[in-house]
């Protein structure tokens, strides 16, 4: 796409944002709110034009990712903190059904279970605790602080000076990787899933047994030729023949990224887990009361008899 | 109802095609917007818990790069990094939350302007 037209898109956005961040009347911030909308709508259909030749369902991405970023434009722009914090939950929604487009179902549930499910419910209880309760419906009843944002004039500036980077840097490597990249990957999507199912001997056994209920021992790793997978087996009467396994059995989504976590990251597993159990250790110590206890009941508190040595 | 086809089997019977190239575009390109809202949500917010709230869009539209590369390049490995965003923000959240109770209980306000000296309370 044309710099200019992405720079004027990414202009629009943020003087849309500012009027609605800005904005104290209604009718300010409907026009804002118009205008980010119009150069949002004028980046996506400057993407979609940019891009020829293929032709697909695009709707899901575009209905979805327009929910996403309407959302999160509430999530910083509402000026109660809690429906700040609803808005986020539709974010995390709608990005899990982009998830689910591309393919990554277990990341997609795993995003809405700890998401919307742990963490947010973590901050609504934060912010139940620290907010005062507001006394009347709408703006007035939130806090000043909630109202009036920060030198939002530069955070924008910096903000769309960012995304049009990113948007030009997105698509000049499209274009060479699309066209020099397709044919290795189609061929790795055909042999990626029967390699991941060789590195899973149980699972693999199990599979040829499907077939052939005689096996007794899978002899190497499934090869692939013409689209149709094959494994050498022995069957329990000694006799070595080649199967040719199911489709079906090829391993689903969860499976992958199990193995994927297990079998290539596993250093980095062990240190999510370090970093799980310090950031325990860091809130336990951080939220602890700090109490002065005085002699006797220090005393009673570590479990000693009442009174001192001096009885 | 054998007619109506589950999730289950329309996800297993999906071949696992390369990605449109027009999808993807689309998806990364709101994979910036969510970063790039949520960069300047935590520059402009003053209440310290939307702060926090605006870092875990940015995880979002990180994740969401991520997806969409490892889809684009049929690697899982895209999927498992988004995993360890999982456990970074569960973990960041804990310790942030954490802090911002123990901030509002010396000075009863969220307001991150409150504590813009840097002194000894």
């Amino acid at each position: 796409m044309p710099p200019t037209t992405l720079y004027s898109a990414c202009v629009a956005s943020a003087i849309g944002l500012y009027l609605l961040m800005r904005g104290t009347r209604g009718g300010v911030r409907g026009f804002g709110t118009i205008l980010a909308l119009g150069g949002l709508a004028w980046l996506l259909s400057e993407t979609f034009a940019s891009i020829e030749g293929a032709v697909g369902p695009t709707i899901v991405p575009l209905v979805f990712g327009v929910i996403a970023v309407m959302a999160a434009v509430r999530v910083i722009t509402h000026r109660r903190p809690v429906f700040a914090a609803l808005y986020f939950i539709l974010v995390v929604v709608a990005s899990a059904a982009l998830f689910l487009m591309l393919h990554a179902e277990f990341m997609a549930f795993a995003l809405i279970i700890v998401y919307a499910g742990a963490i947010l419910i973590t901050y609504m209880f934060v912010l139940m605790l620290a907010q005062q309760s507001p006394t009347e419906s709408g703006d007035a009843g939130s806090a000043w602080y909630d109202r009036t944002p920060r030198e939002p004039a530069i955070a924008l500036l910096a903000g769309f000076i960012l995304l049009a980077t990113l948007v030009e840097a997105m698509d000049g490597s499209r274009a060479r990787h699309f066209d020099t990249m397709n044919d290795s990957v189609a061929a790795r999507a055909v042999q990626q899933p029967w390699d991941d199912l060789g590195r899973m001997p149980r699972e693999l056994l199990r599979s040829a047994r499907l077939v052939d209920p005689q096996v007794a021992e899978v002899l190497d790793t499934p090869k692939v030729a013409d689209g149709l997978a094959r494994v050498r087996v022995r069957l329990e009467d000694g006799s070595e023949t080649e199967l040719t396994l199911s489709p079906a059995s090829r391993p689903s989504n969860t499976r992958v990224v199990g193995l994927g976590l297990v079998a290539d990251y596993p250093v980095s597993l062990e240190l999510a887990g370090v970093i799980l159990l310090m950031a325990m250790f860091g809130a336990v110590v951080l939220c602890r009361k700090q109490m002065e206890l005085g002699e006797d009941e220090a005393r009673q508190a570590a479990g000693l008899p009442e009174g001192g040595p001096q009885q | 109802m054998s007619m109506l086809p589950t999730l289950g089997t329309v996800l297993a019977e999906t071949p696992a095609e390369l990605i449109d190239p027009r999808s993807m575009q689309i998806v990364l390109v709101f994979s910036a917007l969510l970063f790039v809202i949520g960069l300047v949500g935590f520059l402009t917010r003053r209440n310290m818990i939307i702060m926090f709230l605006c870092t875990e869009l940015m995880f979002q539209g990180a994740a969401l790069a991520m997806i969409a590369f490892g889809r684009m390049h049929m690697d899982v490995s895209g999927q498992v990094f988004v995993i360890f965003i999982l456990t970074v923000a569960a973990a960041e959240a804990a310790l942030a939350l954490g802090l911002v109770i123990l901030l509002y209980r010396k000075r009863d306000t969220l307001d991150a302007e409150a504590w813009s000296e840097l002194r000894e309370c």
